[in-house]
């Protein structure tokens, strides 16, 4: 892979889940450079989770290539796993659950230490850092199911920051974080991206988005209808306008 | 191998035999409950039940049978469940349904035959008549069972912790899924002629759901869990052959008290009742 390469592409991929009658997502191509910031939009069942699903390797592509960081997502999914932090949407742990958030955080590394291997010094610093990073590093040791939500939301953050991703994906991460967490997640989003981490987000809220360049993807029945930089300020305005456009068509 | 300890031979053997069976079901009764399998725990269970059943009756290793029944459960309940489109919930209602019935038949049909006593141990256990051979295959189960959590404790972790992040980080959950899905099955059909098929859901759950109440870490849990295992079982085989008392369901009231007891004194739930 040369720097000029895209470290997203599809073509003309479908998706399909196990035993469907008919494919998730339906002739899907997309290019996205290194350290590029997209909002993916679009109605619920539009497939944008699936769309993250599909990068990272977790659903099989029935048709079309895909590569993600260099590496071929059909054949390679885990080793692409390796390198892409996937944030999923709403979770919710019990109280009783039994692990404590350096535990948690350092599960996003266990991908890359191997199998039969321990976790060493390298993976510990990691977790220190990416706890750091999001401003938790003082609940390192308490059990994550006695957290509020939005600091539950911040530990899976700092999990997959702790694998220092290339490509970081994330289905909604703004839904448990109240206005302050939202702003702070964001900068640390900024921050990211300047450092040329791709980041690709699904999202109902489009206010307070990091500045710079935003590439927007609209979904609509499962393909893409819009894809297009605009300003952050632009990005409701073209979701908007994209699912008006696709609802008359 | 504790007969320095204890002189009793058959007091001996039973003893070893409800401290390795006793270890092996607690360590899996963490991943039993954390990743929350137990229906297909129950399900293996009732299957090498029935395995055994059938082996008797056709004078196989009725141990070898029971593996394969375990086994052959713990594969069947996806395919089945994609080909019959139903939930795995109903698939392992109807396997269990199928397992107990086999089991029944095979059972009843042997008591008509004048073989009901041999076949009775199965349901509810024996520790009396237990040869040394069987005991160091006990031992021997309770090591791969212990070995297996520490080779791949990072990856059982992560799947217990969630196992579509476990996916997510770069696990391959698949092989590790089925492997304990494979330990799980070889260690019920081994503890099933000591515990009995009736009783040994109680060994592959209480002990998690025990040291649940005051562990706020995995890693502890797998430590308490079997700790506390041993030390019912032990107390149970103790008891049960001082008073003639049939020890394995006297064991698996012990572990109903205790769990009774745990949770009634779980500081973890004193906590959340206080946050309420």
């Amino acid at each position: 892979m040369t720097p000029s390469d895209p470290i997203i592409r599809l073509e003309n991929v479908y998706t399909a889940y196990e035993g469907a009658d008919r494919p998730t997502l339906t002739d899907i191509s997309l290019s996205i450079g290194k350290g590029e910031f997209v909002v993916i939009g679009g109605p619920n069942g539009a497939g944008k989770t699936t769309l993250l699903e599909t990068i990272n390797g977790m659903l099989p592509i029935t048709h079309g290539k895909a590569t993600v960081c260099g590496q071929d997502v059909r054949g390679d999914g885990v080793q692409v796993r390796c390198r892409v932090g996937y944030l999923l949407q709403n979770f919710a742990f019990d109280p009783l659950t039994p692990f404590t958030v350096e535990e948690v955080v350092l599960m996003g590394r266990y991908g890359t230490i191997g199998l039969f291997r321990k976790p060493g010094k390298q993976d510990y610093d990691a977790v220190r850092i990416a706890l750091q990073r999001l401003g938790i590093e003082d609940l390192a040791i308490r059990p994550i199911g006695q957290l509020s939500g939005g600091q539950q939301q911040k530990v899976l953050m700092a999990q997959n920051l702790a694998r220092n991703p290339e490509v970081l994906l994330l289905d909604e991460p703004f839904s448990n974080l109240d206005m302050f967490a939202r702003e702070e997640i964001n900068r640390l989003l900024a921050r990211l991206v300047r450092s040329g981490i791709t980041v690709l987000i699904v999202s109902h809220a489009f206010d307070d988005l990091p500045d710079g360049p935003v590439r927007v993807v609209v979904m609509q029945e499962g393909t893409i209808v819009v894809s297009r930089e605009c300003s952050p300020k632009e990005v409701e305005q073209v979701v908007r306008s994209a699912g008006k456009v696709a609802s008359h068509a | 191998m504790l007969e320095f300890i204890i002189q009793n031979n058959i007091v001996c053997h039973a003893v070893e035999a409800m401290l390795f069976a006793s270890v092996a079901c607690a360590v899996l009764s963490v991943i039993i409950t954390q990743v929350q399998i137990s229906s297909i725990g129950f399900t293996m269970a009732h299957a090498a039940f029935a395995g055994a059943a059938v082996g008797m009756f056709l004078s196989i290793n009725p141990t070898v049978c029971s593996i394969v029944a375990g086994v052959s459960v713990a594969f069947l309940i996806g395919p089945l469940s994609d080909k019959a489109r139903l939930s795995p919930d109903t698939s392992l209602g109807l396997l269990f349904g199928i397992c107990m019935a086999v089991a029944i038949f095979f059972i009843a049909y042997m008591q008509t035959l004048g073989q009901g006593f041999s076949a009775m141990g199965l349901l509810f256990g024996d520790v009396i008549s237990l040869y040394r051979e069987e005991v160091y295959l006990l031992a021997a189960i309770c090591i791969v069972a212990i070995a297996f959590i520490v080779v791949l404790y990072k990856e059982i972790t992560a799947i217990i912790f969630d196992r579509r992040i476990a996916e997510s980080v770069g696990i391959r959950v698949k092989p590790v899924y089925y492997a304990m899905l494979f330990v799980i099955a070889l260690t019920v059909a081994l503890c099933l002629p000591i515990i009995g098929g009736l009783l040994l859901y109680v060994w592959l759950v209480a002990p998690a759901a025990i040291a649940l109440q005051f562990c706020n870490r995995l890693s502890a849990m797998f430590v308490v869990a079997p700790t506390v295992a041993a030390v019912i079982s032990i107390s149970g085989a103790l008891v049960g052959l001082e008073y003639s008392l049939p020890v394995a369901p006297l064991t698996a009231v012990l572990f109903s008290v205790v769990f009774i007891a745990a949770v009634l004194l779980s500081p973890r739930r004193r906590v959340t009742f206080r946050k309420i």
